[in-house]
Formats: C-alpha cells, structure tokens, sequence
C-alpha cells in the first residue's frame, strides 16, 4: 500500500506582537482552530500554535509565538524576536493609541529580528468598522513608509487572517527562492528540515534556530 | 535515557519461573501519531518465543515493579515482523492476526542485534520438528485479571492477548482515550511530525476499508517443465482453456534450456521462442500487455495482464535466485515477479527445486534459500517475498512419492486411486511437518501426476530408470482473498516429459475509490494537524501575580503556585532563565520545585519562598535591586507563562553600607528610604557628625563586652533566628527597651551586620593585597593603617580591640585567638563575588591566610593605632 509523499521541509517561526488586547491571541487561535475566541484571557506568557500550509507546493509549517502585548513584560517578550521569519505587528483600529505605538513596536522588530525578517502589518477588528479610530488610509501609507505588508484584518469574522499568514509565509518562501534569505544563519527563523528542538535552558537558546537542522 | 541488557535481570524478575527473557530493547510504540515508550523483550518458555511489550513507569526502569506488561505477542505462524531501516529510525511492523505495531527504534547496533533476534526466534519456528507451538504459558498472560505480579500500576494498561479483536482495534484507534504514558513526546511537536509521513500510511493502511472496495480478478496460473525442447504445438489448450478471459496470466517454464551456453551465459534463443509461442496462445477474449518476463537459465516466468489493467498496475520488479551448483547457480533456483494492482500488492514466484527422490531436504532447503535471498532491491527497504499481499508460488518443485513402488504407483493411478498416492507424496508430508511453505495454500489435486512421461506420449516413462511417477509441478498461494476455481493438468500437450499445469484463481483486490481515498487522507491529516495541537502541552496556573507584602530581612515568606495540568499530555515544566540572567530568579527568591513533570489531570504545588539574606539584602537596601521578577514558566515543548513576584522590602542596617550607618543618628527606620539610597551612593551628609563607626555596632558589642567577656563560645555557637529578629527589630526600630536575645544571638547578630554589607570591612580591592602580606605583621599593619576606608578602618580596629578584651578572658571565656582570627578573618576579609564563584581550590590556604593576617591584630599591642579619635571600649556619649 503506498501513499502519496506528505512532509514538510521548511519550519518557519513567527512572532505575533502588539498592545495589550488588539487580538493577537484571537488572530492565532482563528489561523489555527478556525474559530473566534469570545472571551480570552489576557495572554500572560507566550502562546504557542502550528499548522502546517503550503505554499509554492511546499508544505511549510508554521510555529507561531504570540507574546504578552503587557507592557511590563516588554522586556522578556522582546527575548522571543530571535530567530522569527515573520512578524505579525497587531493593532487595533478601534483604538488609537495601539496605532502610536507601532513605531515603538517596529522599533523593536527592527532591532531584534533580522533583515530579512518580514514583517506584516495587521489593522484588526475590521468588524467593528463602525467603532473606527484609524483610517485604512493613514495605516497603508505608515506601512508604505517603513516596508511593511499590510492588511486590516478581523480575528471574529476571519477575514484576511488566513491571507496575513499565508502572505508572510509566501514572502519568506519568495526570499529563500531569491537567496535572501541565508538558511543556514543561525536566526533565520527558517529551519529546512523538521529536527528536534529540544530542550532549552535560556530563552535565547531556543529562540535560535537550530544549525545543525539545516541541511541546505 | 540509557537503557541496555543490564536491565534484561530486571525484566527477568517479572517473569515466571521457567520464562528466560533472552534480550530486550527500548522502543517507541506508535499510537496513531503518537509515540510512546516501550521495552520489548524476547521471552522463550520450553522453545516457545514470544514478544513481551512492557510499560515502565520511569526510564531507564530500576525495579520490576516500574513495568507493567502491556501485551504479550506469541511468535507463531501468525507473527510477522518487517522492518524499514531509515537513516532517523528502525521502523519495526509486528503483525500477528488482526493486530498491526509500528515500533521505532534508534538506529544502533544494538537495535539490529534485538532485531536479527527476533528474526532468529521466528526462524525458531520455522525449523521446528515437534507439533506447532500451543503458547500454553502465555495463558496467565491474557485477561487483565489475572495478568502480572504487581497489578497496581498496571490495571489499565494490560490488554487481552485473546483473539479479542475489538480490544485491538481500539487501542490502534486514532481518538484512543486510554493511552497510558509518556506521550509527551508529542508535544514537543517534531517527534510526531518526523515520522509523520510514516504515521499517515499506518493511517491510511489502517482505514484501507474506508476508502477502497473488492474487485475480483481472474488469476491465471501456468508452470511447465519443458525438458530444454522448443515448442512444439500451440499453448492454447494450457492457456486458453477457460470460457471467461483471465485477467492476468503468470506462465512460468522451467529447463527451458538445458544447453551449456544457456548454463554457462544465461543466453538462450528458447525465451523468445517460448515467448512468443505463450503470446500466442492467449485467451482471445481480451488484449494483454506484458508486464515483465524474467529468467535464469532455464527458469523462466511472464507476467501480463489485460491492457484494461495496465494503468492500474505500479512498481513492477523482478528478481532471481540461484541455489542450484554451489548453492547458487542459475540451473535451480527461483525468479519472481512482484506488482502492485490497484492498491493490493502480487508476488509470483517462478521456482525449480532440486531434483533426486531422496533429496527432499535439498528442496525444503532450496526454498528457505529463496525465501530468504530473493528480495526486490530496487525499492528501499528492499521487499521481500512475504511482504506481498498475495503470493503465488508456482514451479517445478521436484517433490516426489517415495516408499512406493513405481509399479504399484502406476495401478493406483490407472485405478484413479490418486488419495493414497497422495498421502506418500513428499510435499504434502514435508507441509504437514511444517519443513516447508510454511502459510501457504494449496488446491486438492485430482489430475493425475504430471511427471515422468515419455515425450511426445501420455505413456509413463519408458528408460532404465523407470522413474515413478510424481506431482514435481505444483501451484502454491498464500494470502487473503484468493480463491482457487481451477488447479488441473494439461496432458494434451506432449511435448515435454513434464505435463503443464495451470490453476485459476479468483482473487480479491482492493481497489482505490479516489473520492474516499482523498477524503480518508484528508481526514487523517487534519486530525494529526488538530492533535499536535491538542497535544501541545497546556496547563493553568492559579495565580500569575503572586504578592509578598512587606517582607524583612532575613524573614522568609512563602506561596505556593498551583500549576494544573488541563491539557492532554504529560507536561515537563521549568522555569527558564531570560536573557542576560544568571539565574532563572532572583537571589533573594527559592522556587521548589524547579522544574517537574505533571501527569494529566493533576497539579503540582510549587513554593516561592522570599528570602532576603546576607547576600540580596545589601543590593535592594541601595536600591540596586527590587522585590520584583518575572519568572518564565516554560513548558516543554509549549507555551511560556510568566509569572510575577512582587514584594515590599522593609530596609535595615543589616545590609547597610557601613559608611551610610556612621551617618544616621536615628534607628534606620526612622529615614527616608530617599535619605537611605542617597547615603548609600554616597550623597554628601547633611547635617550631623557621623559617628566613627555605626551605632548598631557599638550597642552590639557594647552589649557583649557588658555581658559576655566571660561567655563560652561566643561566635561560635549560633543564635536562634527568632531572637536574631527581635535584635533586627531593637536595632531598626529603636526601643527603650534592653537589646534582647541570648549573648550567642547577638553575637551572631553582629557577625550578620558586617557579613550583609555589600564591601566587606577590608575592600574587596585589597582582599588579594592583603592576603599577600598575610605572613608579615608590619606589613598588615600599614595597610590597615594607610589603605582602609576610614570608618572601616575603626570598626577594624574597634572589633580588634574588643576581641583582645574577649581574649584576656580566656581562663574565663575559653576563647583562644587563632580560633577567632579564623572566625573575623573569613568576616573582615569576605571573598570577592567573582572569586567565591570560582572552584574555591585552595579554600584552606586563603583561609588561613586570612586567618593570620587577623591574628597579627589579636595577639600585638595596638595603642598606638589609636588616633585623636576616640575609640575605646566601654560605655561612651
């Protein structure tokens, strides 16, 4: 009896980050359960999901990180940018001051991610249009500006959520196709081949791609 | 995890007397897509083998009672093992009836030799004489109540060994709820997901019923000793013979050609010829296309199938193998065809054993030979003969009737007598010994022997030899769903000394219903999508904010963190340092335990304990650190939760600079905590003239040389933690009051201050200067006097002189002042925090390095270190 071949050759990391309560958790578990979390818990940690895509033909899946959006965890959280493909840069276009932040938030990103990382920018809670507090126009143009992809998105209905992951991963996919994304440095946020992550002792130590997984 | 023969004594002892486990192995058991650990273990009992699968409470297990055993496998005719050896695994398959086990193992020598053992004990049965093994012992095995020694840890794990098929479906099924251990290797998300691939065609294999239906297909099956003669007549009355077309034809020749050249270089015009002649004489109710055709020498076997199947049929291969001179020329031996049609695999294999009447065990051996050396070598792992779902062994077997006269044979046979005839025929003796084609099926034969002719005749050969007659052309199956219409000879056909052979099969293939099939596999894949997440480790902790209220130096606090495991796997927590840190918390902060493993459904307490000691009370005094920390609970394989510590440190001398003390006139509580950080920075005091050395030092040891010149011991016999906070509380708070606690508390007490500040009273930058100059008073003396701090420098001095006071009390006290230069000097000259960290080698020589250099201090006259300050003993403004 013989199947079909079904596996998986690349492992991308993400990180969803963001304020505290514009949906990161929600966005997550609606990509991973195709469900709407009416009642979540404020995420005191970092969340952990999988599934499994594909892209190109590739079966990539996808080990997603959603992080505290707490300010007072700021300076744990930002230990897990290491070695992330993708950033997911959550706002809410309800409230305004989780629009100012972003700066704050990409700054970070910027500074802990490597160049290659990509980063998605994601206006959520596009339901709620009638609650607006920022225009899809001034969050295109701040995308525009600093190189981000953007979409608004809405973790309860599910629109364009499927499409933010899936965008990112084709952008990763589409810089490893180019060559600019290098494999085999240790914080690509790629591995090529599923390996065993593990067991940790720091944070630093796992948020690192394993070397010795890539065999590309 | 190391686990080895050593543990076979272990194992041992969960057997009955009379049951040896010959050799054991660590392996993961996969459950659906779950893997979890196991010990496998070959047990034998009076030449019987069985597969002992045992769950052991921890790994590798320690005694007898850590296992439990799961399920005992009898190795019989039933038992199958096949194995797949990947680079990251050793996949082991154990069939034995309906049930189906994928093990993996790690590739390793050892693993194959557990493996070649299992192999060995199979091949046990294969070569056994007595009657077939009944597996009587195994009895106490079966049935969960009567199942092993220890049944407390086991209950739920020991299953039926019956025939009790349902049981095993169940605990093959995907959703099985009763899974017993360890599976959190699941949770660590690659574990599963390497061997994904695997686990989904053991799914899939799994579900065959949900996704495939029968087809029946004609089988039709020739075997022909030609005698090395071309053909001569048309096949057709062999090949065609049959009302309904067959869906596939295997034919299969033997001596072919008996030519030197065709021995010596497998090179012969008959195949060609024989070919074509087999083309020819198909059924003419339907088009064929040939599959494959193989030959040695003489052996020689063609597979077609109808051009209707032909888009069906996938990874055809063949193979041969020679047994014949030397054991392995091409003159005897076997070829095979193997296909896949539809989704059921074929085998058919073509052989021509060794000849002679008594060589029946040249023919057993012969057979065994090919079993075991013909495998198709171009799939990986190579397949070999028994992995096929349907086999078909066809040939010139050579099997002959013995203890019978020819003559006597030969009436029998005309008087159509053919059942005692075959109660002397070899094969069917050497099957029922169970020597040979072992599994294998074979049809009642009512066609007369179909061996030796006259060539040309239906006469019995006629030569010198008289040969008797025999059924050496035989047709053999094995597999489920094959049903025999048709087995008959063709004597018609007299070409040869041999009489051709056919038989007709109705068998069963399964076959893919794509729509089903995509659904199946869709749903197989989903669900090990859903359980990697279900399975990813989940828990929930009571309290992510835990709140110490006022905490005091040297006063510890606990609460306790309940952490309950809600998710569907065993979950392996710890707490894990962040970046940067040393620690995965706080000095001043105790987490027991640090890292655990929680079964699911239950909890585990853990215990924060707040303690600010000698070492953190100087650093959040100053204000260099708070009693705050995020700890991160990891859990393995899964999520992080942060949890938060939060505290109000209460400030106290002890842990204060003494430099800040000789500026307070007022009990340390009595300030600001501003005022406090301000002076431990070094802020320049307002105000007051500091006092030459702390006022908490001098109500100590005023204190002491008040009371306690004549006290045994003091320094050297601990005080009691109660007191040592009562005198906490006299010297921050201030009282009235007398200082209370025993001389031993407060001596101790006064050891406690000088040992929390975060300098020592001799710099740690003199520390290496000063043991240094160790063996040399004078030298000790002008550092003390030139380089120390000037308030250190007169508690120094103060200590000295009133530890003098204590010695010229000796007949008294009992003191003596090595003993206490050995106390002070471990005090005054405390190790820098880079060097205690470090291997502390030559702990004794610093020690008494720092030991003498106090001792300089005790036993010389120190008057004339005393300046225009006054630092003299006894009751002062």
């Amino acid at each position: 009896m013989s199947v079909g071949p079904y596996n998986y050759s690349y492992i991308f990391k993400y990180i969803i980050i963001g304020d505290m309560g514009v949906g990161k958790s929600c966005l997550l578990h609606q990509f991973t359960e195709k469900k709407f979390m009416s009642d979540c818990p404020h995420t005191i940690g970092v969340e952990f999901g999988t599934r499994i895509i594909e892209v190109s033909g590739q079966k990539i899946k996808l080990q997603i990180w959603d992080t505290a959006g707490q300010e007072r965890f700021r300076a744990v959280t930002r230990s897990y940018y290491r070695g992330a493909a993708g950033a997911l840069m959550v706002y809410d276009i309800t409230r305004r001051s989780t629009y100012n932040h972003l700066s704050s938030w990409l700054t970070d990103t910027r500074n802990l991610t490597n160049p290659s990382t990509v980063i998605f920018l994601i206006g959520n809670k596009c339901d709620l249009n009638a609650a607006r507090d920022v225009t899809y126009e001034e969050a295109k143009q701040f995308a525009d500006e600093n190189g981000l992809m953007f979409v608004e998105a809405s973790a309860k209905s599910g629109e364009n959520v499927e499409e933010a992951f899936l965008e990112t991963a084709k952008k990763i996919y589409q810089s490893i196709q180019d060559g600019r994304l290098d494999l085999n440095a240790a914080e690509s946020g790629v591995q090529h081949k599923p390996s065993q992550p593990g067991g940790r002792n720091t944070l630093v130590n796992d948020q690192t791609a394993s070397k010795d997984s890539c065999s590309c | 995890m190391s686990f080895n023969q050593d543990h076979l004594g272990i194992i041992q002892a969960k057997l009955s007397s009379g049951e040896t486990a010959s050799t054991c192995h660590e392996a993961s058991l996969m459950q659906g897509c779950v893997c979890a650990s196991r010990i496998l273990a070959l047990v034998e009992h009076e030449g019987e083998w069985a597969l002992f699968i045992f769950i052991s409470s921890r790994m590798p297990p320690e005694v007898f009672t850590d296992l439990a055993i799961e399920r005992v496998i009898p190795i019989d005719n039933d038992f199958k093992c096949e194995i797949d050896a990947g680079e990251q695994s050793v996949d082991v398959y154990v069939n034995s009836r309906k049930l189906k086990l994928l093990f993996k193992m790690i590739p390793s020598i050892k693993t194959n030799n557990f493996v070649s053992e299992i192999m060995r004990s199979m091949e046990d049965l294969t070569k056994r004489r007595d009657p077939p093994p009944e597996f009587q012992w195994l009895h106490k095995y079966s049935g969960s109540s009567t199942s092993s020694r220890n049944k407390t840890d086991c209950e739920s794990a020991t299953t039926d060994i019956t025939e009790d098929d349902a049981s095993k479906e169940k605990m093959l099924d995907l959703d099985s709820p009763d899974i017993v251990v360890s599976r959190h290797s699941v949770a660590q998300g690659a574990n599963p997901i390497a061997a994904r691939e695997n686990v989904i065609q053991h799914q899939m294999s799994l579900k065959e019923n949900d996704y495939t239906y029968t087809q029946i297909l004609r089988v039709f099956i020739g075997t022909w000793n030609v005698n090395g003669l071309p053909p001569t007549s048309s096949l057709t009355p062999w090949l065609a013979s049959d009302m309904e077309p067959p869906d596939i034809y295997a034919v299969g020749f033997q001596e072919l050609d008996l030519s030197k050249e065709a021995f010596l270089f497998n090179d012969t015009p008959r195949e060609e010829e024989w070919r074509r002649s087999v083309i020819a004489a198909l059924h003419p109710g339907a088009n064929y296309k040939q599959v494959a055709l193989v030959r040695l020498v003489g052996m020689m076997l063609i597979l077609l199938v109808q051009e209707k199947h032909e888009k069906h049929v996938r990874n055809a291969a063949f193979e041969t193998v020679g047994t014949g001179i030397m054991g392995k020329m091409g003159n005897k031996g076997g070829v095979a065809i193997r296909m896949e049609i539809h989704n059921t695999s074929m085998c058919f294999v073509n052989s021509h054993l060794a000849a002679h009447v008594e060589e029946f065990e040249r023919r057993n051996q012969d057979y065994h030979d090919i079993c075991s050396r013909l495998s198709f070598s171009k799939f990986s792992p190579p397949k070999v003969i028994d992995k096929h779902d349907q086999i078909y062994w066809l040939g010139d077997l050579n099997y002959r009737i013995t203890e019978m006269e020819p003559r006597i044979v030969r009436d029998l046979i005309s008087h159509n007598s053919l059942g005692a005839l075959l109660e002397c025929d070899q094969l069917n003796r050497q099957r029922s010994q169970k020597n040979v084609f072992s599994g294998y099926r074979e049809g009642p034969i009512t066609f007369k022997p179909t061996y030796k002719y006259d060539p040309g005749t239906d006469d019995w050969d006629s030569s010198e030899k008289n040969r008797a007659p025999a059924w050496c052309d035989r047709i053999l199956w094995k597999g489920d769903g094959m049903d025999q219409k048709e087995y008959r000879s063709h004597p018609i056909l007299r070409t040869s000394d041999h009489k051709p052979v056919s038989a007709m099969f109705e068998s069963q293939v399964r076959v893919i219903d794509v729509v089903k099939y995509r659904r199946v596999h869709e749903e197989v894949l989903k669900k090990l999508d859903k359980l990697e997440n279900e399975f990813l480790p989940q828990v929930t902790v009571d309290n992510t904010e835990i709140i110490f209220d006022v905490v005091r130096y040297l006063e510890a606090q606990s609460q306790e963190l309940i952490i309950a495991n809600t998710g569907q796997v065993p979950v392996q927590f710890g707490f894990i340092k962040k970046p940067d840190d040393s620690k995965f918390c706080k000095e001043w902060l105790n987490i027991d335990p640090a890292v655990s493993f929680i079964m699911p459904g239950e909890k585990c307490d853990v215990k924060l304990e707040v303690c600010v000691d000698k070492k953190s009370a100087s650093k959040l005094n100053c204000g260099e650190d708070k009693l705050y920390d995020i700890l991160v609970l990891h859990l393995e394989g899964g999520k992080d939760i942060f949890i938060t510590v939060t505290g109000n440190y209460e400030r106290s001398c002890f842990g204060s600079s003494i430099e800040a003390l000789v500026h307070i006139s007022v009990p340390v509580r009595e300030i600001s905590i501003g005022r406090l950080v301000e002076l431990e920075k070094g802020e320049p005091p307002g105000g007051m003239e500091p006092y030459p050395i702390p006022k908490e030092i001098w109500f100590l040891v005023d204190h002491l040389y008040r009371h306690g010149l004549k006290k045994q011991n003091l320094f050297l016999l601990p005080g009691l933690n109660s007191e040592l906070i009562a005198i906490r509380n006299w010297l921050d708070n201030g009282s009235s009051e007398p200082l209370p606690g025993s001389l031993h508390s407060i001596a101790e007490a006064l050891l406690l201050l000088l040992e929390s500040t975060a300098e020592p009273i001799v710099p740690f930058n003199l520390h290496s200067v000063c043991l240094g100059a160790a063996s040399n008073y004078l030298q000790c003396k002008q550092i003390v006097m030139q380089e120390l701090p000037e308030y250190r420098k007169n508690v120094f001095l103060y200590l000295c002189f009133f530890l003098q006071e204590l010695l010229s009390h000796a007949n008294e006290n009992g003191l003596d002042a090595k003993t206490l230069a050995t106390v002070f000097g471990g005090i005054f000259l405390r190790d820098p925090p880079r060097l205690s960290a470090r291997g502390r080698g030559n702990l004794t020589a610093m020690d008494r390095k720092k030991a003498s250099f106090v001792y300089h201090f005790l036993v010389n006259d120190l008057s004339d270190y005393v300046t225009s300050k006054v630092l003299h003993l006894g009751p002062t403004t």
